[in-house]
Parts: C-alpha cells; sequence; structure tokens
C-alpha cells in the first residue's frame, strides 16, 4: 500500500470546533480518536491520516513539508512559511480575524504608520531605549514596518495574551489579531488608520515542500472537491 | 579562506594593530543601534539566563565597544581586524570574511577621512582592483543643507531619516503634503494645555500607565506639531533638495555645481562646503586621482550615525561593494557614553566580493 497523505487538523479552541464540524458537513466525519490522541482518521478516505496539531504548528510542518496539507489561518502561513513553499487552496469562511498595529489610545497624536514612524525615530534619543512592539508576528511585523520604511523599534516576542503588554509596561504597541475590535478596545487600545496589516481566515492549506504521490494526490483532490460543495 | 597575509601586512604597516574579538555579544548591542532591521539578518541564539546573544554581524560595533572598555574614549587609536562575521543573505554564505581598520579619536578629520581613502585604494590594488570606479558622499553636506532651508522641524526630521534612500526622498518631495493624517476635529486648534489634559483623561479612563513610555506632554507637543507636517515641504524648499539630491559628477564639478546652488538660493552651507573642498584637496595631496572619484550628493547611509565621508569601492559582480567605508562620529555617544563622542573613520573589506590578493 502507498503512503498516505497526511493533513493536519486544528487539536484545540474555535478552530477545532469549526473544522470539525466543516468536515462532518462535507461527508468526512473526522473519527473520534481516544483522548489525547494526536491522530486521527477520516472513514470515508483510508488514504488519509490525520494529525491533530495547533495552528501554528500546522504552518510550520507544512512549510516543513512534514504534512501535505493542512487547515491553518493565513496569518500562520503568512509568519511561518517561506516563500513558495505552499499554496493556499480554499478559504474556509471561519476563524476570520484581521492582523494589526494598534497603540494606546492616548496616543492622540498617532493615527498613521507614519506617525509611528516619527515617533520611533525620536524614541531612542528621548527615552533612551527603543520604541517596543510586542507581537506573535516576528516577521509579518517585519515586513510591514520596513514596507513603511520603520526601522526604529525592537519587536518583543509575545507567548500570549499580547494585547496587556502596553498597560503592563512590557511594550509600547502591539502588533496582533482583533476580529470586533474589543479586546482591543477593553486593553485601551486603537487600531491605526493604515494598520492592517492582513484580513486572514481559515484555509485549506497545500504543502509544496511535502512528496507528493500519485495517491496522494487523488486523495488531496477528493478532500478539495468535498470541501468546496459546502464551503461559501 | 582566502590568504591574508599580504592584507595584515599592508594594514599593519599603515599602523594599524590587529585586535582580536569575541564572535558572540548580547543581541541589543547590535539591535538597539541599528534597528530591528538589522536584528532579521542576525544569527541569534539563547544565554543559559535567556539573554539573547547574536553571532557578531560586522566589526565596527565590537572594534568600538572595544575601544570604550579599553581606556578612555578620546585616545587616539588604530585598530585592524581580519575575521569571520555573520548575516542571513538570501542566496549567499551567512559566515564571510570580513577584513578592515577603524580609526578613532584623529580630530583632524579632514587629513584622516584621505588616510582613510588612499589606504583602501591601496588594499584595492592589492586585489588588481586597478582602476575601481569609486563612489564618494558627504552626508554632512545633507544634514547642513536641512538646517540651513525653510522646514518645519517634523519634515527636517522625516527627511533627515530618509537620507541615503533617495526614492523615499523623492516621495517626500512630490507628495510631502498629502500624507498627513487628519487631526481630531474636536482638538482642531487646540492649544498645548488642552491637549494635554484630553491626553491626560484618556490615560485616567484606559487605565494605561505613562511609566516608562510616551509621556502626556511628549505626546500633546507632537500633536500641536503635527499642524507643521500638515502643511507640507515649501514649493521652494522642495526645488532646492530636489536640485541637491541631483547633484553628481567628479568632485570639482560637483563643487562648483553646489557653491552655484548655494549661491543661487542663498543657503548657509559654507563651513560644509568648505570640509568637501579641504578633503578633497587633502585627497590630490595624498596622490588619489580625484577626477577619477565620482561624488553623487545623495549617496549616504543612514544620518543617525554616518556624520560625514562615506565611500564605496564596487566589487567584481553584481552584489554589494566590496569595501565600504566613512565616518562615524557619532558611535561612540549611541554605544556608551552620550557625551563621548569620538571621532571616527574606517572601513571594511569584504572578502568574498574583492577575489583574490594580485600576484606579485
Amino acid at each position: 500500500m502507498s503512503a498516505p497523505l497526511i493533513l493536519a487538523v486544528p487539536s484545540k479552541g474555535r478552530l477545532q470546533a469549526d473544522a470539525t464540524a466543516l468536515f462532518a458537513r462535507a461527508g468526512l466525519p473526522l473519527a473520534p480518536g481516544a483522548k489525547r490522541s494526536y491522530r486521527s482518521r477520516i472513514e470515508a478516505l483510508p488514504g488519509v491520516e490525520v494529525a491533530l496539531l495547533s495552528a501554528p504548528e500546522i504552518a510550520r510542518e507544512i512549510g516543513a513539508g512534514n504534512v501535505h496539507a493542512g487547515i491553518t489561518g493565513r496569518d500562520q502561513v503568512e509568519e511561518s512559511v517561506g516563500d513558495g513553499r505552499a499554496t493556499l487552496t480554499l478559504p474556509l469562511g471561519f476563524g476570520r480575524c484581521d492582523v494589526v498595529v494598534a497603540v494606546p489610545e492616548p496616543w492622540l497624536d498617532v493615527e498613521t504608520m507614519e506617525d509611528l514612524d516619527d515617533v520611533a525615530a525620536s524614541f531612542r534619543p528621548r527615552h533612551g531605549r527603543r520604541l517596543t512592539v510586542a507581537t506573535k508576528y516576528i516577521n509579518i511585523t517585519r515586513r510591514f514596518f520596513a514596507g513603511h520604511g520603520i526601522a526604529d523599534y525592537r519587536i518583543v516576542e509575545s507567548l500570549g495574551a499580547t494585547e496587556g503588554a502596553p498597560a503592563s509596561g512590557a511594550a509600547d504597541l502591539i502588533v496582533d489579531i482583533t476580529s470586533t475590535g474589543a479586546t482591543l478596545h477593553a486593553n485601551g487600545l486603537k487600531t491605526l488608520s493604515d494598520g492592517l496589516i492582513l484580513s486572514s481566515e481559515a484555509h485549506l492549506v497545500a504543502s509544496k515542500a511535502a512528496r507528493w504521490g500519485r495517491e496522494q494526490r487523488k486523495a488531496y483532490a477528493a478532500i478539495v472537491g468535498k470541501l468546496k460543495a459546502v464551503v461559501g | 579562506m582566502s590568504d591574508t597575509a599580504r592584507l595584515r601586512s599592508l594594514l599593519a604597516d599603515a599602523g594599524y594593530r590587529f585586535v582580536e574579538l569575541p564572535i558572540v555579544y548580547p543581541a541589543r548591542v547590535f539591535v538597539e543601534l541599528a534597528g530591528e532591521e538589522l536584528r532579521r539578518q542576525l544569527y541569534l541564539t539563547s544565554a543559559e539566563g535567556g539573554e539573547e546573544l547574536a553571532l557578531r554581524p560586522d566589526f565596527t560595533i565590537p572594534v568600538s565597544l572595544h575601544h570604550l572598555a579599553t581606556g578612555a574614549a578620546k585616545r587616539k587609536a588604530n585598530y585592524a581586524y581580519v575575521g569571520p562575521v555573520f548575516r542571513v543573505r538570501p542566496g549567499e554564505s551567512g559566515e564571510f570574511i570580513q577584513a578592515g581598520v577603524e580609526s578613532l579619536g584623529r580630530v583632524d578629520r579632514v587629513a584622516a577621512d584621505a588616510d582613510m581613502l588612499k589606504l583602501a585604494l591601496s588594499v584595492a590594488k592589492l586585489y588588481g582592483l586597478k582602476r575601481p570606479q569609486v563612489r564618494i558622499g558627504d552626508s554632512a553636506l545633507f544634514a547642513a543643507l536641512l538646517d540651513t532651508l525653510d522646514l518645519s522641524a517634523p519634515w527636517r526630521q522625516r527627511l533627515a531619516r530618509a537620507f541615503g534612500d533617495t526614492k523615499r526622498l523623492k516621495a517626500f518631495l512630490t507628495n510631502g503634503h498629502a500624507k498627513s493624517g487628519p487631526q481630531r476635529s474636536e482638538l482642531e486648534d487646540a492649544d498645548v494645555a488642552a491637549v494635554k489634559a484630553a491626553v491626560a483623561e484618556r490615560f485616567a479612563t484606559t487605565g494605561l500607565g505613562e511609566a516608562g513610555g510616551r509621556s502626556v506632554d511628549e505626546i500633546a507637543e507632537r500633536f500641536v506639531a503635527k499642524a507643521a507636517l500638515a502643511h507640507g515641504i515649501p514649493k521652494r524648499t522642495a526645488a532646492t533638495l530636489g536640485a541637491f539630491l541631483k547633484v553628481a559628477g567628479t568632485p570639482a564639478k560637483s563643487l562648483a555645481a553646489l557653491r552655484a546652488l548655494a549661491d543661487r538660493e542663498k543657503l548657509k552651507l559654507g563651513a560644509a562646503l568648505d570640509t568637501f573642498a579641504k578633503r578633497i584637496d587633502a585627497f590630490a595631496a595624498h596622490g588619489i586621482d580625484v577626477d577619477g572619484l565620482a561624488f553623487a550628493a545623495d549617496f549616504g547611509r543612514r544620518l543617525d550615525y554616518y556624520t560625514g565621508f562615506v565611500f564605496e569601492v564596487p566589487g567584481r559582480g553584481k552584489g554589494g561593494p566590496a569595501i565600504g567605508g566613512g565616518r562615524y562620529d557619532s558611535m561612540t555617544a549611541h554605544i556608551g557614553d552620550a557625551t563621548a563622542a569620538v571621532p571616527a573613520v574606517g572601513f571594511s573589506v569584504w572578502l568574498d566580493r574583492i577575489g583574490k590578493e594580485a600576484r606579485r
């Protein structure tokens, strides 16, 4: 028997619930795995092995070619997968969020990235340290800031609750995801008018780095066909 | 690794003392100085306690640190180095050998600049680059121009920051007016005191502290100053800047063009132009073929620590320069004691771009 197609599916949170529901609707229910198992199956497609991973792990495994395909956010792909190593096959209509630049609401003088550039440049002479940006999205932030010509800042890697960084003094501003803006507002933050970096949603993503055989292509086409029929 | 014996003796004979420096440094020394843009090029690792460490991406910062750590900042010292540096370079090796010299503490800046270019040309010759197209520039001219032009302080800072990135500068000159963000209507024409009150109120209602970050005063002052950004760059000023940035050619012709521009627009560039003229004379006195140098007024690097003369010797291929150098008088103030701005000039040789030493 030939090697299976390895499909990575989110293992926790809203993404897991939405992905599981989507597969059920598409007639491809995931086999209920044993508790704490990291593997599952799709009864209807014996040539597919399901790996249960976190969304950031899924993006990394796709980039590394350790899985053939997966369900993860576009934000994760943009952050962790190198150029040309993945294809966003199909948007899935859930997991919608925006990656934005948010600054403290009291910064009345800062409304655009250009304002932020001015503030960043004068920050070090004034405060003796660089302006700091807390984020999980290090690569996305670097690209976006470089695109706006901003160099005078330092990233502080955040491992959770990024929106609290300005209040706790861990950083001056943040780059993070938001869906309604309510969490940002509750933390005294506002987004910049041109600070929308990308609009993300969950996608079915194919790895170009993985080794694809005929059987795997066939299995992938079957998944794409079934999901397409119920999405959008 | 290429054989560097003759390069070593050339630099040693010119009076430079070789130093062996650490390869691993706290990452912050590079990131604080050069910003996040450099960090993406760094090879990072962490120390046992979690401190972020980096492999050195160049020698200029390590040599400056060494100088500050080993004696009085303002003393004269000439350093030379050969060794590996580490930068993430797509499509190229991340580990490569650089050689170079740094001269700190010389107050006869014009003569030091000329010595530096002459030595760099000797290195180029050693590697068989017979008549290299050497590019030269002078950041001090642009800084002096900004000082004398009719510009609001925020615009002066924006333009200073963009020096070296001519595309960005030109974009500022053509549409500098349009892109400034709108002011909040309820605070339009408000005085600083009213804005301060509004900012303070928002700090209170959001529960955010201003400790360590931007203060109420800082925010309010910039808010009011932003009106100046909305007014843009005066037309005449933009035209003068455009004309300045286009000046290029032999140093003598460029000097004449800059003097004519200064006369026509009544710009107080006297001191900066005199220094430029003296430097050209010093090049000639050092036996450098001055007409073989290509000056460009827009050629420079970021103004925050490069402060004057800059030069580049192109490599053989399409990649970056084989030798790059310049004056960086504010480096020591940035990395150490802010009062200790030590005159500094030097250059680096990219041994992977310059090729093999010429045969005897």
